[in-house]
């Protein structure tokens, strides 16, 4: 099976297969492997920087009457953190994925659009730091990540916090749409030869539901966002509760694509698991096919369900009611993904690496957010429920036992194919066990301290209200976590420096991009493979080799082929998508000015417009390629 | 290497820690618990809440309990055999999709028969109450007996309360934790929420809170209500409908000493104050608050015990305040004062129609517990420093300073329109300490 992929040989003497280096190769680069990387890295800094919201938050709360920080900084570092883990961190962990691993899962040399690869990243970077940076001025965003009209509008929010917000969310809505458009495209036109959609590998499978996800939810945002922008910068009036606007309108957009946001954070992560099992059970995937069909039901279902964010604006009984049902529906496809992963491996033979750890992990806290989701779903409980710690903890279970934990899990599975060496697995046992108990610690007593009456989103709260200790306990729990993260960024800076070498295939998994070396050179594969399985690595025969299998005592023993050699055509670097970026961040820059000075406004929003126009043209005329 | 593999250890003692704790919250009083059948619409929610933990609980231990056996059962040694590849079982995929979906069946049916029992019309007679949401307090309105006061909120046990719900600006979210669910108040919407404290309940007083996110102070924008026997509402009413008597009655005595009152006669004065302080009516009713001790009795967590920010203690710094003043404020002098308050407070207890004021309504202040929004205690020192600098005692607070020379931290600048030295505000305080 699968012989092709074992069709191409050792080529020449010893001398490692080198990519070049320097900044400028990063700046232009538009192999997605390594805009996988800059993914990764962008979002595992932006991650710390949520974390580091969330320590003086969590420092603030830690006992009745806190000082730390003032009312208006709290309410800039909560809005920050949620916003900043939602875009800047998790959706960008799950691109890096995208990234690295969808071309290599499906046998493909790169993504359908390279250089639309490119702009993705670097708008997302941009974006990032336009709605970063005003954090150190105390000018950060301030109305909550979900930015409910009328506070986020002129009337009531008249500084530039909300303006960073409106503006950096429709930058990042760029780069996820951009992407999604692309991978949707690679997914349908680039599979080898042979790779039906059934046989595609479960996380190529999950990629693929997110993107339609994105693809459908970030233009209702996009609208969104549109309306408040031209409220707070031309004087429209859709929010502008003076003329008679309806808040419910920002409502009901704002969780038509928040919503769905929650599945595109999650289902990546679910992907990464499905893979990690099976690969250290030693057992395929318990029920493939429902595994894929539950994916895109709640992909499809996720689209029924926004107005549970809602239960207590008064829609009535009839919206609560058909709401509150769709929203018990969607456990159910949930709930047979988490039998299915104990499944796979019930009866297998299982290997704890801390891959597998923090796979398990998911399945484990995961089913606690997914439990105390269906608590409020029901919408009587929902009201006591809603806009307390309560629903605080229900989805740091969903996003950081959910999402967070797939994507560690994804990080020490696949670190040795991006990198070409192991993390340490002893640190790593730290790092996950510091993170397990941290996270239990933290999020655990906010069930109770929401059931007992504390609030969401206070800056404060006076003694005696019985909320004192489970406050302590979270914040210790914060701390815990802060030093297990702390402790995987050393493992992974040591490990990418100096870790143990990797062979093409270090765990034994089945799927083809572990048929490469580690690092897969720039072209992947060396020749396309033909893929008659879904597992094409477990179904080859006795005997049969991989692609330039290294072995940790090869290291650096055999020689790759550049693509030169082999006569493989790659696309050229250019530093246009990024000009490209720059220019379109810079014109929405121009908004800032607006109320004090349009000249200043329009003359750099004309040049910016100039610049991200210039640079597209630039880039379509280049070719993608050299000429044979 | 096994034997050098210390986190798991570290794990067990983690576990242990945080058990401990957890018997130790065991111990705690929860005062704004939601699971409290204190109505007749919480008593609903908790027997719904009690179905979902405990099917709840039942899915939770069963996945944890599967996974752990799966754990321990098929762990790797030397000796494993390689797995059957399995790859499915349409049977047990049936099985896990089916019985989900009756569990949820059990929930859902209860959900939405409480959904529309809950959401129900209030019956006629009810105690109508407008509960109007403002950055950063709540304005409460009594329209069958056309009273408007302001943070704290009475009402009586046994009767049926039916709330319509407003806002003037953002989102706010009115919360009663012992009584029930939030129900937001929505920008020109009017929404409704009603319940029937029940029969058996003491006298008591309960938190409020806004649970909206709904700017710079929204930890700030608490309340408190007094569940009140019917008698005892009857007498709150009736002095809260009858317009506050600037009279002889002698006033609590401010730290100190009692300040002087001038009697009667003053409120006859035609300035602009008094034109505000209705005329005194001769036999005006009892005046009737839910007596301090009580709550500190029943509940004892409803009094606020927010400190006093930094730098206000002595004259010299932001928002200090000089204590022996107030032994010698007057409230005839403070009245005459008080029409600056004017600007933004009412003064009169009757509802206006199609107007709701600035801030909240003054007409018997001094028969509420609490300041700013439920945040400081109602007595001398805090008032006077409320009213000389208010926006460093909340931030984000909409009333400018009234002391001289005062900074508004909401502008970083000096306020031009405090004119009032420490011993004119010690008046004043005195003459709203008088409002009952």
């Amino acid at each position: 099976m699968a012989t092709s992929v074992a069709a191409h040989h050792h080529v020449g003497a010893a001398a490692q297969y080198q990519e070049e280096n320097g900044i400028w190769s990063w700046l232009t680069t538009v192999d997605h492997k390594r805009i996988g990387k800059l993914y990764l890295v962008s979002a595992l800094i932006f991650f710390i920087v949520g974390g580091l919201e969330a320590a003086v938050l969590r420092t603030q709360l830690i006992g009745p009457n806190g000082k730390l920080v003032s009312a208006e900084m709290f309410n800039q570092l909560f809005t920050m953190h949620g916003t900043t883990m939602i875009f800047l961190a998790v959706m960008p962990m799950s691109a890096a994925f995208f990234n690295f691993l969808i071309p290599l899962q499906i046998g493909a040399r790169d993504v359908a659009f390279p250089r639309l690869n490119a702009f993705s990243y670097w708008i997302y970077l941009f974006g990032g730091l336009l709605i970063t940076a005003p954090i150190f001025f105390g000018m950060a965003p301030n109305g909550g990540w979900f930015g409910y009209a009328p506070l986020s509008t002129r009337a009531f929010s008249p500084q530039h916090n909300m303006d960073f917000w409106v503006l950096g969310l429709q930058i990042l809505g760029i780069s996820s749409l951009a992407a999604a458009f692309n991978f949707i495209t690679t997914i349908i036109n680039l599979r080898a030869p042979g790779m039906t959609l059934m046989r595609m590998p479960i996380f190529t499978w999950m990629s693929f539901v997110v993107q339609f996800l994105v693809a459908l939810a970030f233009p209702v945002i996009t609208v969104a966002l549109i309306f408040l922008q031209f409220d707070r910068f031309f004087g429209t009036r859709f929010y502008d509760i003076a003329k008679g606007a309806d808040p419910l309108l920002w409502q009901h957009l704002f969780w038509v694509f928040g919503h769905p946001e929650v599945y595109i954070l999650i289902l990546p992560a679910f992907g990464l698991v499905s893979e990690v099992l099976p690969t250290f059970s030693r057992k395929p995937l318990f029920g493939y096919p429902v595994m894929v069909y539950s994916g895109i039901l709640i992909g499809f279902l996720g689209f029924g369900v926004w107005a549970h964010h809602m239960f207590s604006v008064g829609m009535g009984p009839i919206a609560d009611a058909i709401f509150s049902l769709t929203t018990m529906l969607i456990a159910i496809p949930t709930g047979v993904k988490i039998f299915n992963w104990l499944a796979t491996m019930w009866g297998g033979n299982l290997r704890f690496t801390v891959a597998m750890k923090f796979a398990i992990a998911l399945v484990a806290l995961f089913t606690c957010g997914g439990i105390s989701g269906v608590m409020h779903s029901s919408p009587p409980a929902d009201l006591q429920q809603t806009d307390t710690y309560f629903v605080v903890a229900h989805f740091h279970y969903v996003l950081f036992g959910g999402s967070i934990m797939g994507l560690f899990a994804g990080i020490y599975y696949y670190f040795p194919k991006i990198t070409g060496r192991f993390m340490s697995e002893k640190w790593g046992n730290w790092h996950f066990w510091l993170s397990v108990i941290g996270m239990n610690l933290t999020f655990f007593p906010m069930h109770l301290s929401g059931l007992y009456g504390m609030p969401r989103r206070i800056y404060t709260y006076d003694v005696g209200q019985g909320w004192e200790l489970f406050n302590k306990m979270s914040t210790i729990g914060t701390y815990i976590i802060m030093l297990g993260t702390l402790i995987g960024g050393i493992n992974l800076i040591r490990s990418w420096r100096s870790g143990k070498i990797a062979s093409s295939n270090p765990w034994g998994a089945a799927t083809l991009e572990w048929a490469m070396p580690s690092p897969p050179p720039e072209y992947n594969f060396a020749e396309i493979p033909l893929v008659k399985s879904r597992y094409p690595l477990w179904n080859m025969k006795e005997g049969q080799t991989l692609v330039h299998e290294t072995t940790s005592e090869e290291e650096g023993g055999i020689r790759i082929p550049s693509a030169k050699e082999l006569h493989i055509t790659l696309p050229n670097p250019t530093i246009w998508p990024l000009y490209c970026a720059a220019g379109i961040v810079w014109m929405f820059c121009g908004m800032l000015f607006m109320e004090t000075s349009t000249a200043t406004a329009l003359g750099v929003m004309m040049s910016g417009a100039a610049v991200w126009i210039g640079s597209l043209y630039k880039w379509l005329t280049t070719p993608l390629e050299d000429a044979h | 290497m096994v034997g050098m593999f210390r986190p798991r250890r570290f794990a067990s003692v983690a576990l242990l820690g945080a058990l401990a704790l957890g018997l130790a919250a065991c111990s705690t009083v929860y005062p704004n618990t939601t699971f409290g059948h204190n109505s007749d619409y919480n008593a609903s929610i908790d027997a719904l809440w009690d179905k979902l933990l405990f099917l709840g609980t039942i899915v939770f231990v069963g996945v944890e309990v599967a996974l752990i056996y799966v754990i321990f059962r098929y762990r790797r040694r030397p000796d494993s055999p390689q797995p059957k590849p399995v790859h499915g079982s349409t049977t047990l995929e049936i099985a896990w999709t089916i019985i989900p979906a009756l569990v949820l069946i059990v929930v859902a049916i209860p959900t939405v028969k409480t959904i529309f029992r809950t959401q129900a019309k209030a019956p006629a007679d009810a105690l109508q109450v407008e509960a109007i949401g403002h950055q950063w307090w709540w304005e409460f309105r009594y329209p069958q007996y056309n009273i408007v006061t302001a943070n704290e909120l009475y009402l009586p046990i046994g009767r049926t309360v039916s709330f319509q719900l407003k806002t003037v600006d953002v989102l706010h979210s009115f919360w009663i934790p012992a009584m029930g669910g939030k129900r937001d108040l929505v920008t020109n919407r009017i929404n409704y929420m009603w319940f029937t404290p029940d029969d058996s309940l003491p006298s008591m007083a309960v938190n409020g809170a806004c649970a909206e996110f709904c700017g710079t102070s929204h930890a700030n924008m608490r309340f408190r209500t007094y569940l009140v026997k019917l008698a005892e509402f009857e007498m709150w009413r009736k002095n809260q409908e009858t317009e506050p008597a600037f009279t002889g009655v002698v006033p609590p005595p401010p730290p100190a000493a009692p300040a002087p009152v001038k009697g009667a006669k003053v409120a006859a004065k035609p300035d602009s104050a008094a034109a505000a302080v209705a005329p005194v009516v001769a036999d005006r009713p009892p005046v009737w608050m839910f007596p301090a001790d009580q709550i500190e009795a029943k509940f004892g967590y409803t009094i606020p015990k927010t400190p006093i920010p930094g730098d206000s203690v002595g004259t010299g710094a932001l928002n200090g305040f000089d204590d022996a003043l107030l032994a010698n404020g007057d409230a005839t002098r403070g009245k005459n004062s008080a029409g600056v308050c004017l600007a933004c407070h009412q003064f009169s207890t009757k509802i206006m129609p199609g107007f709701s004021p600035l801030a909240p309504n003054l007409a018997h202040i001094a028969s509420r517990h609490t300041i700013g929004a439920g945040l400081y205690p109602n007595d001398a020192r805090h008032l006077a420093r409320w009213i000389k600098n208010s926006g460093h005692m909340k931030p984000g607070s909409k009333m400018y300073p009234i002391g001289k020379g005062q900074m508004d931290v909401n502008t970083g600048k000096v306020s031009t329109m405090g004119m009032y030295t420490d011993a004119q505000i010690a008046d004043i305080v005195a003459y709203l300490q008088v409002l009952k």
